[in-house]
């Protein structure tokens, strides 16, 4: 029993300068980094280009009818010969787009910004988080 | 003591996530061929609360998909299973369906299967899309059609819908490759045209591809 005693002492008496070092020390690591994906982007980012970035929405219709970044572009690899000239009709050469899905852990709209830029348009970018993101923020 | 305590905590929640009832896998990956028509995936489940469950509606997102159970009742720890039938109609690549299952205990939280089908595509069309700037010289651009595999396919007809911009078809490997030329011949002003790819594939139900030219 005492050595369990000690032990807790120890573990106490090491916390508090590392406690101290984690509030104050200037090259602290951060407690969660977040992590990007290549081509993907934050939320953030994103929303401090304003009104130039083109979303498009790579969920299932029924998921964009029921709820959607407001301007989106519904643009998804089942319906992809009918809303691919669509997007046409709103994309311009060298407008930013930015493509999120359902999840963090959806891929559809990474599939979607690979199908766009080997058609040779870009810049691409794919939104961290998708959908549940730009939810979570509003 | 306490693990066990824990377990039974989360299980519980779990369970009630899903209207009581645990999928076994409530998404299913398949790949397929067009010549396979249609797939089947089983949804087996489970009754994992205490009470009966009644499942009151099994709706598709798309009318290509039927989903039905052989009963709507079910005991606790009784199991069961959905069957979700897609039948491809001509769709190629990559196809997600969801399947919306509503019990009367939890109407307000349906679980969402997923069925996600690749349907493999020997035709391969590189670029989909040629563009030109407004002012730029209207050079010509070209798009590759390419067939993988042991797959032969014909190409029949290319066909644009804006008589400004023309395309040219070439059989490069009968086949196995084509190459389309497109030629604008005016880019002084914004255009669009669309290209109808006729082919002879898949052979029951042939499907018209499609390429697409801008000028912006």
């Amino acid at each position: 029993m005492k050595s369990v005693r000690q032990a807790v002492l120890i573990l106490l008496a090491a916390l508090v300068p590392a406690g101290v070092t984690a509030i104050v020390h200037p090259r602290r690591p951060p407690w969660s980094e977040e992590t990007l994906a290549p081509g993907e982007e934050k939320l953030r980012t994103v929303l401090s280009w304003g009104s130039v970035v083109l979303w498009v929405d790579a969920r299932s219709q029924r998921e964009y009818e029921a709820e959607h970044v407001p301007g989106s572009l519904l643009l998804n690899l089942e319906a992809w010969d009918r809303l691919f000239p669509r997007f046409l009709d709103q994309w311009s050469p060298g407008r930013k787009i930015v493509v999120y899905c359902s999840s963090r852990s959806c891929e559809m709209s990474h599939e979607i910004a690979a199908r766009l830029e080997q058609n040779g348009i870009s810049p691409v970018y794919v939104l961290k988080g998708g959908w549940e993101e730009w939810k979570a923020a509003k | 003591m306490r693990t066990p305590v824990f377990i039974l905590f989360f299980s519980l929640f779990a369970c009630s996530t899903y209207g009581q009832l645990v999928f076994d896998q409530p998404e299913q990956s398949f790949k397929a061929r067009p010549e396979q028509e249609m797939i089947v995936a089983k949804y087996r489940f489970t009754n994992a609360g205490k009470e009966l469950v009644k499942i009151e509606n099994v709706q598709t997102s798309c009318g290509c998909t039927t989903a039905g159970l052989k009963k709507t009742e079910y005991a606790p720890g009784e199991s069961g299973e959905i069957e979700a039938k897609f039948s491809f109609g001509g769709r190629i690549g990559k196809q997600e369906k969801a399947i919306r299952v509503t019990t009367a205990q939890a109407r307000e939280q349906p679980t969402i299967l997923r069925l996600l089908v690749d349907i493999e595509d020997p035709i391969q069309i590189q670029p989909e899309l040629v563009f030109w700037r407004v002012g730029e010289r209207p050079n010509t651009k070209k798009i590759q059609i390419t067939v993988a595999g042991n797959s032969s396919v014909k190409i029949l007809s290319v066909a644009s819908d804006n008589p400004s911009i023309k395309a040219q078809l070439s059989e490069v490997k009968p086949g196995k490759e084509y190459e389309i030329e497109i030629t604008p011949t005016d880019v002084s002003q914004p255009a669009g045209a669309t290209f109808l790819i006729r082919t002879d594939y898949p052979t029951q139900n042939p499907r018209t591809r499609y390429a697409y030219a801008r000028v912006k």
